[in-house]
């Protein structure tokens, strides 16, 4: 009985995984191996000389990989926890089903639906210190902000984690809602019966039975606050100085600009790798939980 | 449960700042549409009071070839929703529910795909893209958008459906039920939150979309946030034509959330069980 | 899954109109058409002179039966997609604008067709005589020509008439006027600054800093042609550059060009050096709140340095993976033909021919063109040195010269700096 249900299973999950073989494989094949190469994308010839651990070593004694390595797990440690505890507050104030909370929560979609880059230009037009909507009022406050929050090196990465929470938190309160809407009713009504309050429910019943789903949340924000670059670009550059440079924005760098893939391939898989160890300790988390 | 009239009080006024939070951005954007360029930046800037013109919006139906963009992105975003969720949804519930480790192995193969920055996958896709003669047609970026969007609506409706006990579905199964028609007939219908969070997570990720469109598109395929970026010259940015055409960027997929919003039921005790 | 279905009925009707729209009936070659029926993709930088092709290409088409499709893209996307495009071989633009800093990289891989043996071959209705001498920066390299000069673009200063009128100041003719103009029209607390710079961190700074080498006589490379960033004269030209900056609005240390050009057409800026191509601009009050108050000027250079004027802008080159070079060759021809010129520039197109410069009906119209005409006489192409190596170069100033400006590094230190940093990373 069980062999034919896991059979059935895996049928579910063929198309999926047909797709992503024949796909996928070749390229993340390409991306891990490259490292091992010194590969320059416009070479006429593109010849790929083996270079073994080269590539990783220069990573490993390269100053400005430690401080993009740093500012990256800052800005992911800032950008998830801010967006986890806001989503997770706006879900449970929109959780009515009305007329006009559907429609608050359809606005609350807005800031994803623009491209990442275009909102980077917004929020640099709204943070320009000299004529910018934002930078106004504050000054007007009295504030002094030098040469704006994107131009002063203390708060440049503040500046632009605040754009990301701007964008996804509302992606986090839409995946909560669907939690929310997921959860049994039981155990609710037992504990009403019991006599607990709604702060109790909350804490004792709703944030344990919700773990999945902000387990999975925060592994998948983990994962593309480790990919995040359009922001960057269109509003620092990686600056001032290295202040917002972040691991994928120095791969940019140096695949992009330098054309030297192999090298930018090697900080790819030290990326992959440090998201891969969050990864396993969340899905670690995750199975404990299915037990 | 009755809320007092001070926690009601509270909780518009957390709504109220969260939305201004939210929305300013957007308003100041959207609005932006509507002013002549020397306005856009006014200082003190103008939010409600302004010369209003239609220029932006003129100069894009006629110039820019916003009508081919928004059709593309329409075309490539309804594709990549429907088959992310086609090859997704299902593939979610088998990791939730199957023991294999075989399976369990390929939902970290998913999961690879998600973690590593798209810049060290691009130019083999491309390569693999021409070779597959798919460069500039709609389906070689549906295709590369439903890899990564199918693959996280896996992981998704993989907590999801593991949310959900499994009570109902394993007496479905005793009863004689098969895998799939437990899948329809019981846990799909009780996961239509998550479904529905899912198939805006894809709407989304596709529609914004940059880098692959970028790569990927001829300009008969262009989408529209190339559109948008082409705003960007070397000079200056045009700020009209830029919000006004983030302007229609936005209202398709608000259209779409509000849509799947108006489905969300109240609760799960709302939804009648198959059993009572 | 009814949603899915109701889904999927409009996207089906889409795609199914779609491909009818994009069945065209074919046109036939004829003796006076021999390409017609042919079918060009051309990729264009969104600058202004995307309008004078938006507006040119029908023309083409009708006359010569040729069809081309326009893709206009940011400076970016448009260098990101043509790199793909060139080292992929994937042949899908056969004609693109091609940046004066990119013919080096262009030319050294090979990416565009030399064209030279169109250029002899055609040279009676070429008319290159009239071509400034200067505009064929834009393509030539080591002998040979990478793209065909399209729209050519010079470093002036702009500035407010009326205020200098009001200050009695003279439009600056050196550099050193320049700096003290600059002090004696800022007043911060009136939010009114005398000069607006780019400062942001990567290609915005480094562009600028490196105007202000050329107009102090510098220079980036050494009698060798080696990089040679950090030479103490370039230093004094750093801490020159940094002085300007105590005149520019605060946030200047994070301008792109839009945010410069923002500034100086709100009215706050007294004097901008900018790129003459956005001089028409500053008349049009649909973006400028300056109508009418802005003159041009010739870039000062510094004291006793012989004047040259910064001279930048586009070629247009042909795909090596093209399958049409002779029918890409035709519109080049075309578009930068005498007659077509003058409409090239009469819709925000860039001049590149003298007859344009001193054409007297567009003189009328356009009366910095006898400025522009002196800058272009005098104009030094290479003063952003166009060999392969310039994203280098450019990604390095652009990182170390602002650090130098938010105060993190010492002149020396950033020059210093910056030089190693191209030295790591050369092929």
């Amino acid at each position: 009985m069980k062999r034919t249900r896991e059979k059935h299973y895996l049928l579910l999950l063929t198309p999926l995984l047909l797709l992503v073989l024949l796909l996928a494989i070749y390229p993340l094949l390409f991306a891990l191996g490259i490292s091992f190469f010194n590969y320059r994308l416009t070479d006429p010839t593109q010849t790929r000389h083996f270079v073994g651990l080269a590539n990783y070593l220069r990573a490993f004694h390269s100053p400005l990989v430690h401080t993009a390595v740093i500012n990256t797990l800052l800005f992911v440690a800032g950008t998830v926890s801010l967006e986890l505890l806001l989503g997770l507050g706006m879900a449970l104030l929109l959780n009515h089903e009305n007329k006009l909370i559907q429609l608050i929560r359809s606005w609350l979609v807005l800031p994803m639906a623009l491209p990442a880059l275009v909102v980077g230009l917004i929020w640099k037009a709204l943070y320009n210190v000299d004529f910018g909507p934002l930078t106004y009022y504050l000054k007007h406050l009295g504030l002094n902000l030098g040469r704006g929050p994107l131009g002063e090196s203390h708060l440049a990465l503040p500046a632009v984690m605040l754009i990301d929470v701007w964008q996804w938190t509302p992606l986090a309160m839409l995946i909560f809602l669907a939690g929310l809407k997921s959860l049994p009713q039981e155990p609710y009504d037992a504990a009403r019966v019991d006599g607990a309050n709604s702060w109790q429910q909350f804490w004792h019943l709703t944030l344990p039975l919700l773990k999945p789903t902000w387990l999975i949340l925060l592994l998948l924000r983990t994962m593309q606050g480790f990919k995040v670059f359009d922001t960057l670009y269109a509003t620092t550059g990686g600056g001032p100085g290295t202040a917002t440079t972040v691991l994928n924005y120095h791969i940019y760098t140096q695949g992009m600009v330098f054309f030297r893939m192999g090298y930018a391939a090697a900080l790819a898989n030290i990326l992959l790798v440090l998201v891969g160890m969050l990864a396993i300790f969340y899905i670690i988390l995750l199975e404990r939980q299915r037990q | 449960m009755r809320m007092s009239k001070v926690q009601v009080l509270i909780q518009g006024m957390l709504v109220a700042a969260m939305l201004l939070f939210f929305l300013l951005p957007i308003y100041w954007l959207l609005s932006t549409a509507f002013k002549f360029g020397r306005d856009a930046f006014a200082t003190p800037p103008q939010w409600f009071f302004f010369h209003y013109t239609l220029e932006n919006f003129r100069q894009l139906w006629q110039n820019s070839g916003t009508p081919g963009y928004l059709r593309n992105s329409i075309i490539i975003s309804g594709g990549v929703t429907a088959l992310s969720l086609l090859l997704g949804v299902p593939a979610g519930y088998a990791l939730a529910r199957s023991q294999s480790r075989l399976i369990a192995a390929s939902s970290h193969l998913f999961l690879l795909l998600l973690m590593l920055p798209p810049i060290a996958m691009l130019i083999p896709f491309y390569l693999l893209m021409r070779q597959l003669h798919l460069l500039g047609s709609y389906a070689g970026l549906i295709l590369l958008d439903t890899l990564f969007d199918a693959s996280f609506v896996a992981w998704l409706m993989r907590s999801t459906f593991a949310e959900m006990p499994p009570a109902m579905e394993e007496a479905a199964l005793v009863d004689g039920a098969s895998v799939w028609q437990v899948f329809r007939k019981i846990a799909l219908p009780l996961a239509w939150p998550g479904l529905s969070a899912a198939a805006i997570y894809c709407l989304i990720f596709s529609w914004n979309d940059f880098l692959f469109a970028l790569m990927l598109t001829s300009p008969r395929t262009k989408t529209l946030p190339l559109g948008i970026m082409a705003s960007f010259s070397a000079v200056e940015i045009s700020w009209g034509r830029m919000a006004a055409m983030s302007f229609i960027a936005v209202l398709p997929p608000f259209f779409v959330a509000l849509f799947l919003n108006r489905t969300w039921q109240a609760t799960i005790s709302q939804r009648s069980s198959p059993n009572s | 899954m009814s949603e899915k279905r109701t889904l999927l009925i409009p996207l089906a009707l889409m795609l199914a109109l779609t491909l009818l729209a994009a069945c065209q009936p074919p046109t036939t070659p004829s003796p006076k058409k021999p390409f017609a029926g042919t079918a060009l993709t051309l990729a264009s930088m969104s600058d202004q002179y995307v309008a004078a092709f938006r507006y040119l290409i029908p023309q083409f088409q009708k006359e010569t039966g040729i069809e081309v499709t326009l893709d206009e893209m940011g400076y970016v996307d448009l260098y990101a997609k043509l790199t793909a495009d060139f080292v992929a071989h994937t042949g899908q633009y056969d004609l693109m604008t091609v940046d004066i800093v990119w013919t080096g990289e262009y030319a050294q891989n090979r990416y565009t067709l030399p064209l030279d043996t169109f250029m002899a071959r055609d040279s009676a209705i070429l008319a290159q005589d009239d071509i400034m001498p200067v505009a064929w920066s834009l393509g030539e390299w080591q002998g040979q020509h990478w793209a065909y000069p399209l729209a050519g673009y010079a470093n002036v200063l702009n500035y407010r008439k009326d205020v200098l009128a009001q200050a009695n100041i003279a439009p600056p003719a050196t550099q050193q006027a320049l700096l003290a103009a600059a002090q004696q029209l800022t007043h911060a607390q009136n939010d009114f600054y005398g000069i607006a710079l780019l400062g942001a961190k990567g290609p915005a700074v480094a562009q600028d800093y490196m105007v202000w080498v050329q107009q102090h006589g510098g220079s980036l490379l050494d009698e060798q042609g080696n990089i040679a960033v950090n030479t103490p004269e370039n230093v004094e030209i750093l801490q020159f550059f940094g002085q300007l900056f105590a005149y520019a609005p605060p946030g200047a240390t994070d301008y792109w060009w839009d945010q410069r050009e923002t500034a100086y057409r709100s009215g706050r800026i007294a004097m901008m050096e900018g790129w003459s191509i956005a001089r028409a601009g500053y008349e049009d009050p649909k973006i400028s709140n300056i109508v009418g108050k802005t003159a041009i000027t010739l870039a000062p250079v510094a004291q006793g340095v012989p004047p040259r004027y910064g001279f930048g802008g586009w070629g247009i080159g042909i795909n090596a993976d093209s399958a049409n070079a002779e029918a890409a060759w035709e519109f080049i021809k075309w578009i930068t033909s005498p007659e077509i010129q003058k409409q090239w520039v009469q819709h925000q197109g860039a001049p590149i021919r003298r007859s344009t410069l001193t054409d007297a009906q567009l003189v009328a119209t356009y009366p910095w063109f006898t400025t522009l005409l002196q800058a272009f006489e005098q104009g030094d192409g290479n003063y952003r040195p166009r060999i392969p190596e310039y994203s280098i170069i450019q990604d390095a100033l652009g990182t170390q010269v602002n650090a130098f400006l938010v105060g993190q590094l010492s002149a020396q230190q950033a020059l210093d700096r910056a030089q190693m940093q191209i030295q790591a990373n050369l092929p």
